[in-house]
């Protein structure tokens, strides 16, 4: 035991002080951020306010009104764009400052009315043309004739950067509302009416358990949270197996195995191993979790400030943090142990990288049939599928989120799992044994098979 | 000697598949003594010492050490210095020492205490806090002696300590492992390098395609090998040594001539001959065959 304590302590140690550790680390959250955040702020920046003509073919030009207010109307009213607010949400912390991130909104898009007269659409749009190619104009709306009776007429939009789909969205938005609206009154609503009647449906949506009961309104910030877990399984897996497999290969890549093994017997060796390496991955795991949550008590603040009241952590019952815990460290040590088998059997880390693709292209299957399972979490597929040791920490996670099956399915799982790690430790305690003693060549299948039969 | 071996293995035999690296060997060390386990390459010297360190278990035979039955725990007595040996890459040499004491059970402040003595003994006090990397493959071999013999263990085993080592290192790691014979330990020492074991050993077995061929202490071996045969440096009598019912075989160096003679011919017989045929001589010298030879000889004579 003392040995085995030497061993992890060595492993832990060393793996922690490296300045890869240090930078990882502090990186990791950095990336996070980066990744999260960053697309939204980018997408949300505009420069200067989009220019747009309006060309009302119209009779008596009765629509350039209302779609020159739709255009110009505040951001926050709008229910489908998401976009700005995100980007909002991540550089501002106080009410004022949101406004003022509003009211810039608010003018992002300056419109002209463009009174067609005597002239031809042809003369008109050779001089919106010009007008665009000297930079004066960003783009222009050919509104047809005949679009308020006719459901089927088309509307132009001619533009420079026709590539900056946000922009195009919003015309394409506030047109429609514009237009439908223009419809409605025409065929006799009155105009106070227009927008109740074009509200959109709240459907509220309550879970019923398997006992008939009532759940909490279910926002689908459950259906998130599935993938945030499947994803973050997959991260840790793809992250520490690496590592795991670098820390088996390493005795043999420095001729230490042989000392080791005339002092400590060959299991305590992997085991200590894969216990060191799981520790610092644990450590900085905690680190990570530490910072997110310090980032998420600041943020879910701002934006419930702002109205995402939704944002809220959706209401999970305490044993889901008990299976998470057990599904994510099951996951991990299931694929650890793969990597503890392949790392016995190869020379090097960068073989080890090879041999370990196809452990990759596993756990990117267990990924993808979170999507099957989600939608019918209690289908024989995903019965199945969240029994399979290889798959379970994921599919049965989706599962105990979704629809959370009867207790036993749920521990058949943990077992099936549990055993498949002491199998494949038993399995690679036995191929390490003798492969960390055969240095130059990787092993072939036979050769292993042969090993594993040696007593 | 009729104390009791501190190794002793009986008829032991291992193969790996269609392989067979030991067959039916058996040996016995004895404390205070140096042990050479000789053979050529791939005669097996190296599986015959990873069963005496139990990293592999014999498929038939026995092990017996301190006159037990071989266990995990008695691994701890023993210090081995493999021949495919190295550091880690990236620890300091001071952790790395301590780690390896605490493998074999050593308290840490007695591992902090020895790590200091040898590391000053083998002139290495500056590096023990530069990572292992940083040395030079010299002193890294140092470390990896150290490594081997920082638990003070009673049976000490070392597979070609020397190579890679400048003589100056050489007769230091020699200094020391005399001095442990003396303190009573027992050392295996494995090489194919004959004229190092000739210096060193007490003992030895020569093991050639997985057989014994040879064993016993150096003395014995080499009276058992002894030809009559004499080392000459000469100018003249060139007419005696062609003559082929006193001496049968002439080997020509660029330093003289070694000369194999007749059976029933003696050296002074010889010596008499060419003095009374005027050759000048500058050399007369009888040899005793080295460890080279025998080796030679043994391992050529089975093909």
């Amino acid at each position: 035991m003392k040995k085995l304590f030497a061993i992890i302590k060595r492993e832990y140690l060393q793996r922690v002080r490296t300045k890869f550790f240090v930078i990882m680390t502090v990186l990791g959250p950095l990336m996070l951020v980066v990744f999260t955040v960053v697309p939204g702020l980018l997408l949300g920046v505009k420069t200067s306010d989009t220019r747009i003509a309006v060309v009302d073919q119209t009779e008596g030009t009765k629509l350039s009104g209302p779609v020159r207010n739709s255009l110009l109307k505040r951001e926050s009213d709008d229910e489908n764009d998401n976009e700005p607010n995100l980007a909002d949400a991540a550089n501002s912390n106080t009410k004022g400052r949101m406004e003022k991130a509003g009211k810039s909104l608010n003018g992002s898009f300056k419109v002209e009315q463009v009174n067609p007269g005597q002239r031809s659409l042809e003369e008109i749009k050779h001089e919106l043309n010009a007008r665009i190619g000297r930079g004066d104009l960003d783009g222009y709306l050919v509104i047809p004739p005949d679009i308020l009776s006719n459901s089927d007429s088309k509307t132009f939009y001619y533009g420079r950067n026709v590539g900056d789909v946000i922009t195009r969205g919003q015309i394409e938005d506030r047109l429609n509302s514009a237009v439908r609206r223009e419809r409605l009154i025409q065929q006799g609503v009155k105009d106070e009416e227009v927008d109740a009647l074009s509200k959109p449906v709240d459907v509220a949506t309550y879970p019923i358990n398997e006992k008939g009961e009532e759940g909490a309104e279910d926002s689908g910030a459950g259906f998130a949270m599935v993938f945030i877990i499947a994803f973050l399984i997959y991260i840790t897996v793809l992250l520490y197996g690496q590592v795991v497999l670098g820390a088996i290969v390493e005795e043999k890549e420095t001729r230490i195995a042989e000392i080791l093994f005339s002092s400590v017997r060959p299991f305590q060796i992997m085991f200590g191993k894969l216990i060191g390496v799981s520790l610092m991955a644990l450590t900085q795991l905690l680190i990570w979790g530490a910072a997110f949550a310090a980032i998420a008590l600041y943020v879910v603040p701002t934006m419930a400030a702002r109205g995402f009241e939704d944002i809220n952590l959706p209401h999970l019952p305490p044993f889901f943090f008990v299976y998470f815990f057990l599904f994510f460290a099951l996951g991990y040590f299931i694929y650890a142990t793969i990597y503890v088998l392949v790392g016995s059997m190869v020379t090097n880390t960068q073989e080890g990288g090879q041999m370990a693709m196809p452990v990759v292209f596993m756990l990117m299957a267990g990924l993808y049939m979170a999507f099957p399972v989600i939608r019918a979490p209690n289908s024989s597929f995903a019965f199945w599928v969240s029994l399979v040791p290889f798959f379970s920490p994921i599919t049965m996670m989706v599962r105990i989120i979704s629809q959370t099956p009867p207790f036993w399915q749920i521990a058949t799982a943990l077992v099936i799992g549990f055993v498949t790690v002491v199998l494949l430790l038993w399995l690679a305690a036995r191929i390490y044994r003798i492969g960390m003693l055969m240095y130059g060549k990787r092993a072939t299948i036979p050769e292993v098979v042969r090993w594993v039969k040696q007593s | 000697m009729n104390t009791r071996p501190t190794v002793s293995i009986d008829h032991i035999s291992k193969t790996f598949g269609e392989f067979t690296a030991v067959s039916d060997l058996s040996l016995a060390v004895y404390p205070g003594r140096v042990f050479g386990l000789l053979g050529p390459n791939g005669a097996g010297k190296t599986t015959t010492i990873r069963m005496i360190v139990n990293i592999t278990a014999p498929d038939s035979g026995r092990i017996e050490m301190f006159g037990q039955q071989i266990t995990p725990e008695l691994q701890d007595r023993i210090g081995y210095l493999p021949e495919e040996r190295g550091l880690y890459k990236k620890m300091k040499v001071g952790d790395q020492l301590k780690f390896f004491a605490a493998l074999k059970n050593v308290e840490a402040k007695v591992a902090d205490k020895r790590v200091d003595s040898w590391l000053t003994r083998l002139k290495l006090s500056e590096w023990k806090s530069k990572k292992a990397t940083e040395l030079s493959k010299g002193m890294q071999q140092k470390v990896q002696f150290i490594s081997a013999i920082i638990h003070e263990p009673e049976l000490l085993i070392l597979d070609e300590p020397f190579s890679g080592l400048d003589p100056v290192n050489v007769e230091v790691l020699k200094e020391i492992i005399l001095e442990l014979k003396a303190d009573g330990k027992t050392i295996i020492f494995s090489t194919h390098q004959m004229e190092v074991a000739e210096k060193i050993c007490d003992d030895i077995c020569l093991i050639d395609r997985s057989r014994k061929v040879l064993e016993g202490s150096i003395r014995e071996v080499k009276r058992a090998f002894s030809r009559n045969a004499v080392a000459l440096r000469l100018v003249g009598g060139d007419s005696i040594l062609e003559d082929r019912a006193l001496v049968t075989k002439v080997l020509r160096h660029s330093d003289g001539v070694e000369v194999l003679l007749a059976e029933n011919v003696s050296p002074q017989e010889l010596l008499k001959e060419l003095i009374a045929h005027g050759a000048m001589i500058e050399r007369f010298e009888m040899i005793e065959p080295s460890l080279h030879d025998i080796f030679i000889e043994k391992v050529t004579e089975n093909v």
